[in-house]
């Protein structure tokens, strides 16, 4: 992930460097109802609070029907909700106390559809010139517009195809007309509606490189949302995973990776292995589970748990370790290894030991073979423990502005 | 000046108002208009419930008992129900058969999904009633005629027939005619979008291809043909033209033709009467309505998801060319011979078997149509009633399906059921309520173009709404909405996304409004008079005159106006379509 690595640093800098104290994106909580078919109402969005400093690329992940576009829309003004306050640089676009609703044209920002929403009766030219032509307190001569234009088609690498129409152009060109369309204002707030969702697999993996190189280029904050989290972990400096209209957790992919904050999280982000017990000892250096599959050892005491509480420990798949002869490790298991599936860059082992079931990936593919028993071992320090169920209440934020200071 | 000192308006003020809140000028006409068209519907339709009760200020059951002493009314309801029921029955096997050919198998042909929907645009009902009888009067039909000639070479003498289309199979064959495109086009929508993997699996499962349609296609497209057997019996009871002029030499009345009867060709006018016999229309329409919902009720419907995916069409083997030349033959017989017979004898002059080939002229046609004041008149009134009603309706409609497009409140899907419900009332009731409410005092409108006018928009509203929802909905939500992120204003919107896009639809929603009220025969029936003579209009009279080349010629110019106005629009639907922008007709 040396992408992302790289990525963190870059928007870290720029914020400090910025002289203005306001959030580029302030949500304040934020709640949306809606009614359903059968008269009960659902909360599309539920309390939902955070801050994108400038040049951030924040990336809201989730299933599709979590709120996440909903969220995405009533920051651009396409969709009202009912409580909380949406700021824009300062400027609040929406705030339900005092009955400010600024409608989308007046919010200025910019953003990209799903279907790219081109106007197919217009030439790439004059889709890309139209918010130019729109924003109120814009008057620019023809030969600025052209200029404008011109630039941003090159920015998004389409100079030769102004005079063309969306209809005789491919998704991937579409795709980056879309974008030009959204650059050529130079707002500080770009908004991305699972934009790569529609185009085939490798155009979108060149896409996603060039978005992230043109945003640390050009340093505008970026919301983008998207239910592929190879994506998300790619594009973002900073993740929001959205779960049923909360925000289950908002860090770097790195933290959301590592320490995920729930079990939501932790499933939905990438491989895990869960086991249930009961918290038998713990003190600050760490903590012992009891699980009927023996006791699991971790050093995470984040969770603040106490003997007797409900826990799961929880390790991701490449972080356990598979040997023939029993290791040091004070977690390990003599398992049965039920089959062993190699993928490539990696093996995955599906093994077992009663009731137990785990997966992991090595790097080697010749370590065992399927049938045959194994032990298998993970260190304390890669063993994550979070209450055995989730918190019903408000977001868990990790990362969150003042956390990320101090980082 | 100090005393007006008033707060600095904030920026935040400015913004301060809540969208949903803002009700525009815009807003405010489009929901006035909308209630205006309701109400060219609904107040009528209340006039026809009052008017079975109330006369001169009375309660009164005299309506209904006058309505039920009719000597002949059991034998009008049931040769109504014998002709939609046969025709739609009919109507149902031809457009399932042709649809399931013409989608499923081998002998498929682009051609017939392309030219049977249009048959009621190109010919309207009108113009095929006189050239059906053109072709198939017992004594000067011209197919009759022939065909005599040809067995007279085997030595078989016959002096009439041996088809006579004023006949019960006569009726019902070309109500099934206009009937089945309804179907066809339900039934071929439904198979379209239907999984062939079903079908496939039956064929697995050991099932031969006959009994793979019946157990499996047929049941999973059943909606749709229940959707347009429903249309097929909407249209069959408020059909007034064909019953009229093929139907009444034959003896065969039914509801509809009676009602006009009634209302313009008896005096004094027997409306209460003509009122009564709606009220049968209304229940017909209804019952066949809610016996559809009962039995998509009953029936567990999957509902069919998206595009299926393509698969090997059933193959016909050997059948495939016979199957593909008898769609051919019913697309010719159905639409190009009755116009051929109408070409030929206003051509001819006058209506005779003996075609005399070589002394074809115009000048019949000159004759009928332009030395012919009443005509000259008739033509023009309804061009300009065609132009000026598709116009009205379909910009109203259009603003009325863009208002409900961007509300989405209960009041705006209120409008849009309101400006649809014509639709699931008959025409001819409407008709009749327009006539007893705005002909007499106080708006006396009776005999003029108003009230045909009037009768023309709300006859045809639901076709205009549901062709303005098509062009709005083939702007999709997105535009507009990446034209209100831009910056755009509202305003600024629909001028420069919604409008550009939406033309080319409204441009065929027109073209349709345009050809329905110019062929309109209801409407014009009830409401026309020598006054304010319409094509319409003068057709019926002429027909009533007996002169049959008259009629034959003034039905040429119809179909010549509607086909011309038809090419036109499609041509340009299609020089539209290379921006990817669609329109459609029917």
């Amino acid at each position: 992930m040396p992408l992302s690595t790289a990525a963190t640093n870059a928007p870290a800098t720029r914020a400090n460097a910025a002289t203005t104290p306001e959030p580029a994106v302030r949500v304040t909580a934020l709640r949306k109802r809606f009614r359903r078919e059968d008269g009960s109402e659902v909360l599309a969005i539920n309390d939902v609070s955070f801050d994108v400093d400038p040049g951030e690329f924040i990336v809201l992940l989730g299933p599709s029907g979590c709120g996440k576009t909903t969220l995405l829309r009533t920051i651009a003004g396409l969709e009202t909700p009912d409580e909380g306050t949406i700021e824009i640089a300062g400027r609040a676009l929406y705030d339900s106390s005092r009955g400010i609703a600024a409608p989308p044209e007046r919010r200025g920002i910019s953003m990209i559809f799903q279907s790219y929403a081109l106007w197919p009766h217009m030439t790439v030219f004059k889709n890309v010139a139209y918010p130019l032509a729109s924003r109120k307190g814009v008057r620019l001569s023809k030969d600025e517009v052209a200029q404008r234009v011109r630039t941003a088609l090159t920015q998004v690498g389409i100079p030769e195809l102004e005079g063309q129409y969306p209809g005789q152009m491919s998704g991937g060109q579409q795709q980056r007309v879309a974008l030009a369309r959204a650059l050529v204002s130079n707002d500080e707030v770009i908004l991305f509606d699972e934009p790569l969702s529609n185009v085939d697999a490798k155009v979108r993996e060149q896409l996603r490189l060039e978005l992230v190189s043109m945003q640390r280029r050009l340093g505008f904050s970026a919301l983008f949302v998207t239910h592929d989290q190879t994506e998300a972990m790619e594009l973002a400096t900073r993740i929001a995973v959205v779960d049923s209209g909360r925000i289950a957790q908002f860090g770097t992919p790195q933290e959301i990776y590592s320490r995920p904050a729930t079990r939501y999280v932790a499933r939905f982000i990438g491989a895990i292995n869960e086991s249930e017990g009961v918290v038998a000892q713990a003190d600050a250096s760490g903590l012992v589970i009891d699980t009927p599959h023996g006791r699991i050892a971790s050093t995470d005491t984040s969770a603040g748990l106490e003997v007797g509480d409900a826990a799961v420990a929880l390790w991701r798949p490449e972080r356990g370790v598979l040997s023939a002869s029993e290791p040091t490790t004070v977690n390990r298991w003599e398992m049965t290894v039920d089959a062993t599936l190699f993928v490539g860059s990696h093996t995955e082992y599906l093994v077992r030991h009663g009731e137990m079931t785990a997966r992991l990936w090595s790097p080697r593919f010749d370590d065992v073979a399927a049938g045959e028993s194994a032990w298998v071992s993970v260190r304390p320090d890669d063993v994550r423990v979070l209450p055995a169920s989730d918190p019903e209440g408000g977001p868990l934020v990790t990362g969150s502005v003042a956390t990320r200071a101090t980082r | 000046m100090t005393d007006t000192l008033t707060r600095p308006p904030s920026r935040l003020g400015r913004l301060g108002r809540l969208r949903e809140k803002r009700t525009t000028p815009f807003d405010a006409v489009t929901v006035a208009i909308a209630l205006i068209l309701i109400a060219i519907v609904i107040v009528p339709l209340g006039r026809v419930v009052v008017g079975m009760f109330w006369v001169d200020g009375q309660f009164t059951t005299g309506p209904i008992a006058r309505t039920l002493a009719v000597p002949d009314l059991p034998q009008l309801i049931l040769n109504t129900l014998i002709v939609v029921a046969g025709s739609s029955i009919l109507a149902v096997v031809i457009g399932v058969l042709l649809a399931w050919l013409n989608e499923r198998t081998t002998a498929r042909m682009g051609v017939i999904g392309d030219a049977l929907p249009l048959l009621p645009f190109l010919l309207p009902p009108v113009a095929g009633a006189v050239g059906w009888t053109m072709l198939l009067s017992p004594r000067a039909g011209l197919l009759n005629a022939w065909f005599r000639d040809f067995i007279g070479i085997f030595g078989i003498e016959m002096e009439t027939g041996p088809f006579n289309i004023n006949s019960w199979y006569g009726l019902v064959m070309v109500f099934a005619f206009y009937a089945v495109p309804f179907v066809y086009m339900n039934a071929a929508a439904s198979l379209r979008s239907f999984d062939t993997s079903l079908e496939e699996a039956s064929r697995l499962s050991g099932a031969s291809p006959l009994r793979t349609l019946v157990k499996v296609t047929l049941p999973a497209i059943a909606p749709g043909i229940g959707a347009g057997l429903l249309l097929s019996i909407w249209f069959g009871f408020g059909m007034f033209s064909i019953p009229s002029i093929i139907g009444t030499p034959a003896g065969i009345d039914v509801l509809s033709v009676r009602i006009v009867q009634l209302l313009t060709f008896t005096y004094p006018p027997e409306t209460d009467v003509a009122v009564g016999l709606s009220a049968f229309i209304v229940l017909f329409v209804g019952l066949a309505y809610a016996l559809q919902v009962r039995i998509l009720r009953k029936g567990r419907y999957a509902t069919l998801t998206g595009k299926g995916a393509r698969s090997n069409p059933t193959n016909l083997g050997v059948w495939k060319w016979p199957l593909r030349g008898l769609m051919l033959l019913y697309v010719a017989g159905s639409t190009l011979l009755p116009m051929f017979a109408l070409v030929i004898v206003s051509l001819n002059g006058y209506w005779t078997p003996k075609i005399g080939w070589d002394s074809l002229s115009l000048r019949a046609l000159q004759a009928a149509v332009i030395d012919d004041r009443i005509t000259r008149e008739a033509l023009a009134n309804s061009l300009g009633l065609g132009v000026v009603g598709g116009l009205i309706g379909i910009i109203a409609a259009a603003l009325v399906a863009l208002y409900v497009a961007r509300k989405r409140t209960g009041f705006a899907q209120a409008l849009d059921l309101g400006i649809k419900m014509p639709a699931a009332v008959s025409n001819m009731v409407i008709a009749v309520g327009i006539l007893l409410l705005l002909a007499g005092p106080p708006f006396g409108l009776g005999g003029t173009l108003a009230i045909l006018l009037i009768g023309y928009i709300a006859l045809y509203l639901p076709q205009a709404s549901i062709a303005a929802d098509a062009a709005v909905s083939s702007v999709g939500k997105e535009l507009p909405e990446a034209s209100a992120v831009s910056g755009a204003s509202p305003l600024r919107t629909f001028v420069k996304v919604y409008l550009p896009l939406m033309v080319p639809g409204l441009v065929a929603g027109w073209a349709l409004l345009f050809i329905r009220m110019v062929g309109d025969l209801t409407a014009s029936a009830i409401l026309a008079g020598t006054g304010n003579p319409v094509v319409g209009f003068r057709i019926l009279e002429v027909f009533n005159g007996g002169s049959y080349a008259l009629l034959a010629a003034l039905s040429t110019v119809l179909v010549l106006i509607t086909a011309t106005v038809l090419v036109v629009v499609m041509v340009y639907a299609r020089r539209k379509s290379r921006f990817g922008i669609t329109a459609k007709i029917g």
